[in-house]
């Protein structure tokens, strides 16, 4: 197929068309990604498929099936979806305030029957979407400077706070810096960039050490010097970077990881997930993954740049931009970079709700790239 | 406002801005991407020994073993403090362990009835998490091997093997040696030896009392380790034997003490109460030191229950107090001992006499003899020999408390020996300036009352003195050169102790020992206090002694003169001895605590003691046992006349019989 195809819009509905137009390389090394996750579930269950690797290959299975479902999907039926899939978002966080469940001292999930899930993962989609179409028909002028900014602002901040309530501080940052980047994608002013970063840098310390809720000073406060306290909340930090250095250039081999086989690595098979990795593939290991995350990201950012319609870009981009965060902001904590946060890492990490938030995400992004010569009207006073 | 967004309208600043900053949000990705790259390089390339270092002690660990506790042996060698092996069964508390199941599944191969199975319910609730609780001790080998083989599929349970200490020879032994116990939170100190994290070992014990206390950190040994694979929950994965550090077993002590003497004097104290020790009078080793009634050291090591502890703190005859080296008693008459020597060292003629008629009257009071119509006239022989209150009252008057206090300090009454264990008391040798420090605060009482010799002179008033006191004296005595001291240890670790001969001579003349020792000799002759007890039976071997019956309390007020009625005021019993008279070996001294009599409770149980340690003497047993002499051997038939049984046959072929 060709991409004259694409131009001519009775062939380019055409089902086998969509599905040639999916970047398989792209699906390729979102496979790899999840196998070596896989591979390394496999490894710190000692040897075993149960609990998690097997699961873990086959929702991501199931994940890429949906995947393509959703990218042969039309835009315009994203388009239309987006402002109803914010709205449901943020009165499943709303809800989640009335009668979610606490779990881990923290407010984050909502049950429906025996169904549980967490309400934050669908503003995440909502919010790119939301933003893509709210900026689709917004000339350059406003969206760089001028009082309309209040509507995108006003739409970032309800989430970001409702969420910074429960307590989920990552996620309300991930959600936070996702809308930012759809702003300033979308062309916002430098000035006010600048001035937003340093109001930022400004506020932190205060927030720190007025606003925050105990484990979560004491998870900065450790983050900044882990050896002060080694068993308690700098633990989990110290033990990453023991996995971490201790696996060198080659690692111990894999199944060999000491760190992660007799559980000093907290968490290993879902946020220090990346440890393991290290630990028993060493450096090699490490940098092969990251450069698959880096393609990925390429690959996904590359199609937003394709993408004819202004929604499809910041759509996609938007996508890219949480995908993003979510690896510097896991690889940041697995390396002593960061706080921690209960970030994962996305794909490796074992674990549903994220991988179905992030393939959903992919989904829009092939999407927006299977149509993305398609007409997407500017959809004043249409919510469907 | 805008038309619809077709994709050709839009080659416009909206898009030109967009593809600028995404190409800006790739360039940020990336730099991210390689920043982690080079903090991964950083870790993972430069970094690596250091993490590898702390890796490997997370994933190793070394758990201590305690060493073979050090044996205790007598002076022949015999055990008396040893080891065997204890199968335990222990049960963590931990994730995952349904404690309550567990023991349920245990009352399978092992008997825990419900009532046990509950209180060790609570126990492992109670306990420390992944601290293991020990549910059955002293498992037969087929309940150990039956759990063993199991023990993959009890979660939280193990089954090992420890050691146990054993005292096989129960209670004679229990005050000299004492014994081990858990160790308390109390024993556990920041500093020094008791710092150390073998205490914290649910195998290990602690020396509680006697030489396995004052000796624990030679008998604790060094402990080894084992190196085993850990996880983060400190439970044992696997076990790496290269790394192990074998443990040092503690130093074996020897005694002075013979199994048989001790066990002996144990057994001739019955029912009574008291103790018996004997010493080598030219050594001065100590060959028993026996205090009774005994407990069994065993059921310490075991832990008492609260009714056995009640038991043995509640006895009347006080079983767990060394009554050789705590417990005090006036000595009574065997002080005379040591009366005499004053008098001696005071210049008195020996010969010179005092009339006795009963007792004496002074300062208003009347002091009996112990004799109601009276010894008649006694010299210091005499008087030694029949125990007559009268002379030594008399004389006392001559002598004065601080010659007599010289010699008894000199003999080692009131004085606390390097025994090597700890529970002496010093008791009390009073003269002139200890009653002044006495009675410090009490100026009326502190000059010395010429009457408060007379009670002095017989070993009765303040004088307090414990077993071993006696037993040194009479040592001494016997010694007649050498101020002996005791010895119990005779080596530890191989390494022998001074002997207790190294001593200085005694600052006495040799004649004066010499007639007190003729004095003891009479006693035990025909007419002594002592003849009929004293008969060892040994031929010629005979013992020389002296018989003490000491009040606890003043007569005066009436009742039953210390012979009878309640245990608790009767009189006790004292004899001191040695044997051979003619070459003394081994001198002793037995308090029977209200036994009533020397001569009645006392002396039969020493000559009984002393028998068996005078026929453990080689030396001894070969004068003792003479060989018989042989028969002469007369050679009344010449060999060569036994006719053959041929020549027989012959003869009785001629007298026409058959053979």
């Amino acid at each position: 197929m060709t991409v004259s195809a694409l131009t001519r819009p009775g062939e380019r509905d055409r089902l086998i068309v969509k599905l040639s137009e999916i970047d398989w390389l792209f699906v390729l090394v979102l496979c790899l990604i999840a196998g070596t996750g896989s591979l390394m579930l496999f490894s710190i269950a000692g040897s075993s498929w149960t609990p998690w690797s097997a699961a873990h290959a086959m929702r991501f299975g199931i994940c890429v099936v949906l995947m393509i479902a959703l990218a042969v999907m039309d835009i315009r039926v994203w388009f239309a979806l987006a402002y109803p899939i914010y709205g449901l978002g943020v009165l499943l966080l709303i809800a989640v305030e009335l009668v979610g469940d606490v779990r881990l001292g923290a407010q984050r999930w909502l049950s429906i029957g025996s169904f549980s899930f967490q309400p934050s993962e669908v503003i995440k989609v909502g919010i790119v979407l939301a933003l893509a179409r709210l900026y689709h028909g917004v000339p350059a002028q406003r969206a760089q400077l001028s009082w309309w900014l209040f509507i995108p602002a006003a739409m970032i901040a309800v989430p970001v706070l409702l969420v910074a309530h429960q307590p989920d501080l990552g996620t309300a940052m991930l959600i936070a810096m996702t809308g930012g980047a759809i702003v300033v994608l979308a062309g916002l002013s430098w000035k006010v960039i600048a001035s937003a970063i340093f109001g930022v840098l400004a506020v932190i310390p205060p927030y720190v050490l007025f606003g925050m809720h105990e484990y979560q000073r004491q998870r900065v406060l450790t983050f900044l010097d882990p050896e002060t306290d080694p068993s308690g909340s700098g633990y989990h930090i110290l033990q990453s970077m023991i996995a971490l250095g201790s696996g060198g250039l080659l690692g111990k081999g894999y199944g060999l990881g000491s760190q992660s086989q007799l559980n000093f690595l907290p968490e290993k098979q879902t946020d220090f997930i990346f440890a393991t990795l290290a630990e028993e593939f060493g450096f090699v290991g490490c940098v092969s993954v990251l450069i698959l995350y880096g393609a990925a990201i390429f690959m996904a950012l590359r199609t937003s740049y394709l993408s004819h319609s202004h929604f499809g870009r910041l759509a996609a981009a938007g996508v890219t931009a949480t995908f993003t965060l979510y690896v510097m902001i896991n690889g940041a904590m697995v390396m002593g970079l960061a706080p921690v946060v209960g970030v994962p890492m996305p794909m490796l990490s074992y674990g549903g709700t994220v991988m179905l938030t992030v393939m959903i995400g992919f989904g829009l992004i092939q999407s927006v790239r299977v149509h993305r010569y398609s007409e997407v009207t500017s959809g004043k006073g249409s919510f469907v | 406002m805008t038309g619809p967004a077709i994709f050709f309208e839009e080659v416009n600043e909206r898009q030109g801005v967009f593809h600028r900053r995404a190409i800006l949000l790739g360039t940020f990705a990336g730099l991210g991407l390689t920043a982690m790259g080079g903090r991964l390089a950083y870790l993972q390339l430069f970094q690596t020994q250091r993490y590898e270092r702390l890796s490997t002690s997370n994933q190793f660990n070394f758990k201590l073993m305690p060493a073979p506790r050090g044996v205790i042996v007598d002076r022949n060698g015999a055990v008396l403090a040893a080891n065997r092996p204890n199968f335990r069964l222990l049960v963590v508390r931990d994730k995952g362990v349904d404690a309550e199941a567990t023991l349920k599944t245990l009352a399978n191969y092992v008997p825990l009835d419900d009532v046990r199975q509950r209180r060790l319910l609570k126990d492992i609730n109670s306990a420390p998490r992944r601290a293991p609780v020990s549910v059955m001790e002293d498992m037969s080998w087929e309940q150990f091997s039956a759990i063993s083989v199991r023990a993959p599929e009890l979660v939280g349970v193990t089954a090992d093997m420890g050691e146990v200490r054993v005292y096989p020879h129960g209670g004679a032994f229990a005050h000299v040696i004492g014994y081990v116990a858990k160790v308390n939170r109390e024993d556990i100190s920041l500093t020094g030896p008791n710092a150390d994290p073998i205490l914290l070992h649910p195998g290990f014990r602690m020396g509680k009392q006697g030489v396995e206390k004052a000796f624990d950190l030679e008998l604790r040994g060094r402990p080894g380790a084992r190196k085993v694979e850990v996880d983060a929950n400190g439970r044992e994965v696997r076990h790496h034997d290269e790394g192990d550090i074998t443990p040092e077993p503690g130093a074996e002590i020897q005694l002075t003490l013979d199994v048989d003497v001790q066990n002996r004097a144990l057994e001739v104290f019955g029912e009574e109460s008291g103790g018996a020790v004997v010493m080598d009078c030219r050594t001065g080793d100590i060959i028993c030191m026996t205090s009774a009634p005994s407990f069994d050291a065993n059921r310490f090591v075991r832990g008492l229950t609260s009714a056995e502890y009640r038991g043995l703190a509640g006895f009347e005859r006080k079983p767990m107090l060394d009554k050789c080296l705590s417990g005090l008693y006036p000595p009574g008459s065997t002080f005379k001992t040591m009366t005499a020597l004053a008098i001696l060292e005071a210049g008195i003629d020996p010969e010179a006499r005092v009339s006795c008629g009963g007792g004496m009257n002074f300062g208003g009071r009347y002091f009996h003899c112990h004799k109601k119509g009276g010894h008649g006239s006694q010299n210091l022989h005499e008087a030694i020999k029949n125990s007559c209150d009268t002379y030594f009252y008399s004389m006392s008057l001559r002598v004065g408390p601080d010659r007599i206090a010289q010699a008894a300090r000199a003999f080692g009454l009131g004085q606390i020996f390097d025994i090597g264990i700890p529970g002496q008391k010093r008791g009390i040798v009073p003269d002139r300036a200890w009653k002044k420090r006495y009675f410090a605060k009490n100026v009326d009482q502190q000059p010395w009352w010429p009457g408060e010799n007379l009670s002095y002179a017989i070993g009765q008033g303040y004088l307090q003195v414990n077993c071993l006191q006696l037993a040194v004296m009479t040592a001494r005595l016997a010694n007649g050169v050498k101020a002996l001291n005791p010895r119990l240890v005779r080596s530890v670790g191989g390494k022998e102790l001074p002997k207790g001969s190294e001593a200085p001579d005694l600052p006495f003349l040799r004649e004066h020992i010499d007639r007190v020792r003729a004095g003891m000799g009479a006693v035990t002759e025909a007419g002594g206090t002592a003849f009929r007890a004293s008969q060892l039976g040994l031929g010629d071997i005979l013992m020389a002694g002296k018989t003490g019956t000491a009040q606890v309390r003043n007569y005066d007020k009436g009742g039953s003169r210390g012979k009878g009625g309640v245990w608790h005021l009767r009189d006790h019993g004292l004899f001191v001895a040695y044997a051979p008279v003619d070459a003394p070996r081994y001198a002793m001294a037995v308090i029977v605590q209200h036994g009533m009599g020397g001569s009645t409770a006392a002396a039969p149980r020493a000559r009984e003691i002393m028998r068996t340690t005078l026929l453990k003497d080689p030396e001894l047993r070969a004068r003792i046992v003479k060989p018989l002499p042989m028969p002469e051997i007369v050679p009344d038939i010449e060999l060569d006349n036994i006719p053959n049984p041929t020549t027989i046959e012959r003869i009785a072929a001629a007298a026409g019989g058959p053979a």
